[in-house]
């Protein structure tokens, strides 16, 4: 083969992605689309305007990475709610399981990747800060 | 034993089996939920249908059908599984399906069973139930929405607790579970209905929503309340001990519990235990390192005879063993004893000198082989209710004979045919003397009784205690008396069972000779269902006995002891958990004591009001916490692990011991494991055993007696005084010593010290349920709350002893009944 060919053809693909539309995104400035489906940061459902978390556990069982903390309570009318509901997202793997263990559809994951943090406590991600904000 | 098949396998199985019990023994499982072993044959869910060969393929239940010869059953057909699946729907039907909030979850039967009959959808609709949930009682909430009819509850409420409150009301799809007049639960609380229930109907609310089923650990052990022994598993998470689980499988008593047992554990992870070593300074306890305290107490314990110490029987035998061996060895003193120096006599004196040993001669085993049982004072179901359960299956059953010998009716005297001979308080041991003299005089003892040495003084010192002359003082007649002595000699088998412990200082050694000296004139003892059983108090009361860490060879006892802090001739106390403010009587003695000794060291798991007194108070670990060995009062011995790790910070008093031995110079002990091993060489019945051999179930030490005729002592009785009425002490249902103060579930149901009158009593003194009454008596006075009670006779009042905030030795001191009056 004539060594220049590879050549020309390398240029061909080069020149032919000069006229088209770039692949890299210019973020912050511009921001990705993120599919509905997308799997990021979690939050709780409100309902009544309460949580909808009854604190059954079953999300920090199914958790592969163990990082669900709940602890339950007893509000005064003696039903079940989660005092501490928190996340360690340093350690989530963004499974997904926790939504599909809900029984009650209270977790929910969000289109939410822009997650980081300048504090490793920041990552632990507390009821408040959790609960869908209206 | 039958022959049968089920699922085509040939199997045998005893004539009494149930179809269920002959699967089980065999290895096939049928599935139930209604039945329990220790109930009788229900039949209400239909859970457990079989199918059997003669009787057309019918379905029938499993667990009420006995086992005949021949018997061609099969289990698992296509058609059985159909059945079952529909029952199943059934039940789905109405419940409420509230799994993700339910505490049972994990460890429920229906939620098991539907799983495992993939029981996904339901054929039928109807409505939920919509029964109030009851939330009246601190400890037991009833949702009767997630019921399914089994009638477990109410049949161990009945057929062990002997309580009865719970029962089915109303009719058809309207039946429930219910007490009283459809009324909140007001019960015992011993939790048998929570631990039996196959769903989420009956929750213990200390527990409540504290963790899920599947998350908590399960850690076998003993509990560290009374002297029964009986096995416990402690749930943990997070190094937390959070409830207790029902194992039907553990010890004789197939995991039931009491109140104590099942609810106190709350003191195991107690945020008010003490983490850190105090050291007295100006007055006030500073907090310091162990090095320091250490250092202190050893300096201070070289004072040979001047150093005494009280342990509690509590600890471990190690922990008691290697105590005295610091004691006798490298202190040099003698003074040591347990459990007020009193209330352990019944063995170390009584049965000593009557049976030549220091434990009794019979098992809890053996009550439900007797055939007659004599138990002195009701007060033995407070104090041990799981023996009690024994007491009132053998009698519900076994068709046992109960007599009992009180000073008050109880929860015994409501069993079926039960006599209770009400005394005058006090007068115990002169009726069983009385019993004695009649066996004697009606000629009732044995041939070979006269063999037995002392029987001619026996005779001789028993003149006196004619029925007449006894039953005239003590309140009873001389009929009772007698029918008494027939009935127990001529049964073929006859225990006698009385409870010991430090507010019973009236069943002392007089006490168990008189009551030993039955049993040989009768032979009734040294045999299946006779002999005489002494329920010694606290966890390992007989082990305290064993290990020797009582007073002998002219030692202090408890009493003297306390007496020789007074008077400057002890220095040094170590107090190794007991409470003796609170516990032991004469408060104001035991203050003075306390204030006059020069140093006192306290190892504690709480900041007692006997700790708050101390120089040094040395954080200690709970038997959670710890390894050893506990002998219950049937000389049971139970090994046990620690279910949690102790906290970096505290020691075990093992840990102390053993420290406190080579800072006074000896050689470094060996671990527990190896100490056991040492003692049980050198311990009469221990021989042989060890941790290893421990482990699974514990082994009996055997008891040999030598029995001898003792001669009773003539006792002036306690002479009831014009306007003023006889005080008994004793332990309540929900308080073991002064440590179930900390545990909350008794707290939640007995939180505070009282005095139980009779009617005519609190009508003589107008003194309503509830009132606030001053009881004084030569050595002060107190403030009750009054309950009143059918129970109690005309001129006694009881009142427990376990309370710090109100404690009963302000006014008892020591005495078995006390004169004390009564005032609004
Ligand atoms: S699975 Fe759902 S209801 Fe259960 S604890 Fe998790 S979020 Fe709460
Ligand atoms: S409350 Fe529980 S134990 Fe009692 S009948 Fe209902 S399901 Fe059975
Ligand atoms: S306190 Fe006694 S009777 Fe109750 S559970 Fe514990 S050992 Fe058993
Ligand atoms: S287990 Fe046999 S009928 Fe319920």
């Amino acid at each position: 083969m004539n060594p220049i060919t590879p050549i020309i053809n390398g240029m061909k693909i080069t020149l032919k992605h000069m006229f088209m539309k770039p692949v890299t995104l210019q973020y912050p400035t511009e921001r990705p689309k993120v599919a509905k489906r997308f799997r990021g940061l979690h939050a709780l459902n409100v309902s009544h305007d309460k949580a909808k978390c009854v604190a059954c556990y079953l999300c920090p069982t199914v958790c592969p990475a163990k990082c669900i903390t709940v602890e339950a309570a007893e509000d005064a009318n003696h039903d079940k709610y989660a005092s501490v509901y928190e996340i360690d997202m340093l350690r989530c793997i963004f499974c997904g399981y926790c939504v599909e263990a809900c029984p009650v559809d209270a977790v929910k994951m969000t289109e939410e990747f822009e997650l980081a943090n300048y504090n490793r406590t920041d990552f632990i991600y507390s009821k408040e800060r959790l609960l869908v904000k209206k | 034993m039958v022959n049968l098949t089920i699922d085509d396998k040939q199997v045998t199985a005893p004539k009494s089996a149930t179809i269920y019990e002959a699967a089980k023994l065999n290895g096939i499982k049928i599935p139930i939920l209604c039945h329990d072993k220790k109930l009788k044959p229900f039949g209400a869910c239909r859970m457990c249908l079989v199918e059997v060969e003669q009787m057309k393929g019918r379905q029938i239940p499993a667990c009420t059908t006995p086992v005949t010869e021949g018997m061609i059953i099969r289990t698992s057909t296509a058609d059985i599984v159909k059945a079952r699946k529909m029952v199943l729907e059934l039940l789905l039907l109405n419940h409420p399906l509230d799994c993700p909030v339910c505490d049972k979850s994990g460890d429920c039967d229906l939620q098991n069973l539907t799983y495992e009959y993939q029981v996904n959808s339901n054929r039928f609709t109807d409505e939920k139930f919509s029964h109030e949930i009851d939330y009246n009682n601190p400890l037991i909430e009833r949702d009767m929405n997630r019921c399914v009819l089994c009638g477990k509850c109410a049949r161990i409420c009945d057929e062990i607790v002997s309580y009865g409150a719970l029962t089915f009301i109303d009719r058809g799809i309207e039946t429930k579970i219910g007490c009283e007049f459809d009324d909140g639960l007001n019960c015992e609380f011993c939790g048998s209905c929570i631990a039996v229930c196959p769903v989420g109907s009956l929750l213990a609310r200390p527990f409540k929503h504290k963790a899920r089923f599947w998350a908590m650990t399960k850690h076998p052990s003993v509990c560290g309340y009374c002297g029964t022994g009986c096995n416990i598993t402690l749930g943990v998470k997070d190094n937390k001990v959070l409830t207790t689980i029902y194992d039907e499988e553990q010890g004789f008593h197939k995991g039931q519990l009491c109140v104590r047992g099942r609810f106190g554990y709350q003191f195991i992870s107690s945020e008010k235990r003490l983490t850190t070593p105090l050291i007295k300074k100006n007055g006030r306890l500073i907090e310091s390192t162990w090095d320091e305290a250490l250092e202190l107490v050893a300096g201070r314990l070289k004072g040979g005879n001047s150093v005494a110490a009280l342990a509690t029987p509590r600890l471990t035998n190690e922990e008691l063993a290697l105590f005295k061996k610091l004691l006798v060895e490298n202190v040099g003193t003698k003074n040591f004893d347990h459990a007020a120096g009193y209330a352990h006599t019944a063995l170390t004196g009584g049965f000593a000198r009557s049976f030549g040993t220091s434990a009794s001669s019979a098992t809890i085993l053996d009550i439900q082989k007797s055939d007659l049982l004599l138990v002195i004072k009701t007060d033995a179901y407070e104090t041990h209710p799981v023996v009690g359960f024994e007491i009132n299956m053998g009698v519900k059953n076994n068709g046992i004979k109960l007599t009992i010998l009180s000073d008050k009716r109880g929860k015994l005297s409501k069993l079926p045919d039960a006599t209770t001979i009400v005394h005058r308080p006090g007068s115990e041991v002169a009726i069983l003397n009385a019993i004695a003299k009649t066996l004697l005089d009606d000629k009732l003892v044995t041939a070979t009784a006269a063999t037995i040495a002392g029987y001619a003084e026996l005779e001789k010192a028993l003149s006196g205690f004619t029925a007449e002359a006894v039953a005239a003082e003590c309140g009873i007649t001389a009929a009772a008396i007698k029918t008494l002595a027939a009935a127990y000699a001529s049964a073929e088998k006859a225990l006698i069972i009385f409870p010991a412990g430090q507010a019973y200082s009236g069943h002392n050694a007089e006490l168990a000779t008189a009551a030993a000296n039955l049993a040989l004139l009768t032979g009734k003892y040294d045999r299946e269902g006779c002999g005489v059983l002494c329920l010694s108090e606290k966890n390992n009361s007989q082990g305290a006995v064993d290990m020797g860490f009582f007073a002998q060879d002219g030692g202090l006892n408890g009493v003297q002891i306390l007496d020789a802090c007074a008077a400057g001739t002890v220095k040094t106390l170590f107090i190794a958990g007991e409470n003796p403010l609170i516990s032991y009587p004469d408060h104001a003695k035991v203050k003075a004591a306390l204030e006059a000794v020069d140093f006192l060291v306290v190892s504690e798991l709480f900041l007692t009001e006997t700790a708050a007194m101390a120089d040094v108070v040395l954080p200690v670990c709970s038997y959670a916490e710890k390894e050893g060995t506990f002998t219950s009062t049937d000389r049971h011995v139970q090994y046990f692990k620690a279910a949690i790790r102790k906290n970096i910070k505290i020691k075990s008093d093992y840990e102390v011991f053993s420290n406190l031995v080579t800072r006074l110079g000896g050689a470094l002990p060996p671990t527990p494991a190896l100490f056991f091993s040492e003692i049980a060489a050198n311990t009469p019945g221990y021989q042989g055993l060890s941790h290893v051999s421990l482990r699974k179930e514990g082994a009996f030490a055997p008891v040999a007696t030598a029995p001898k005729f003792v001669a009773p002592l003539a006792v002036a009785p306690f002479a009831p005084e014009t306007g003023k009425l006889a005080l008994v002490t004793g332990s309540a249902l929900y308080h073991n010593g002064t440590l179930s103060e900390y545990g909350e579930g008794p707290m939640h149901v007995c939180p505070e010290n009282y005095v139980e009158l009779s009617r005519s009593d609190a009508s003589l003194y107008k003194i309503a349920e509830g009132d606030l009454v001053t009881l004084s008596s030569s050595s002060g006075s107190i403030k009750l709350k009054a309950k009143i009670t059918p129970r109690m006779p005309a001129g006694v009042v009881f009142s427990p002893y376990h309370f710090s905030a109100a404690p009963i030795n302000t006014i008892w001191n020591g005495s078995p009944v006390t004169s004390v009056t009564v005032s609004k």
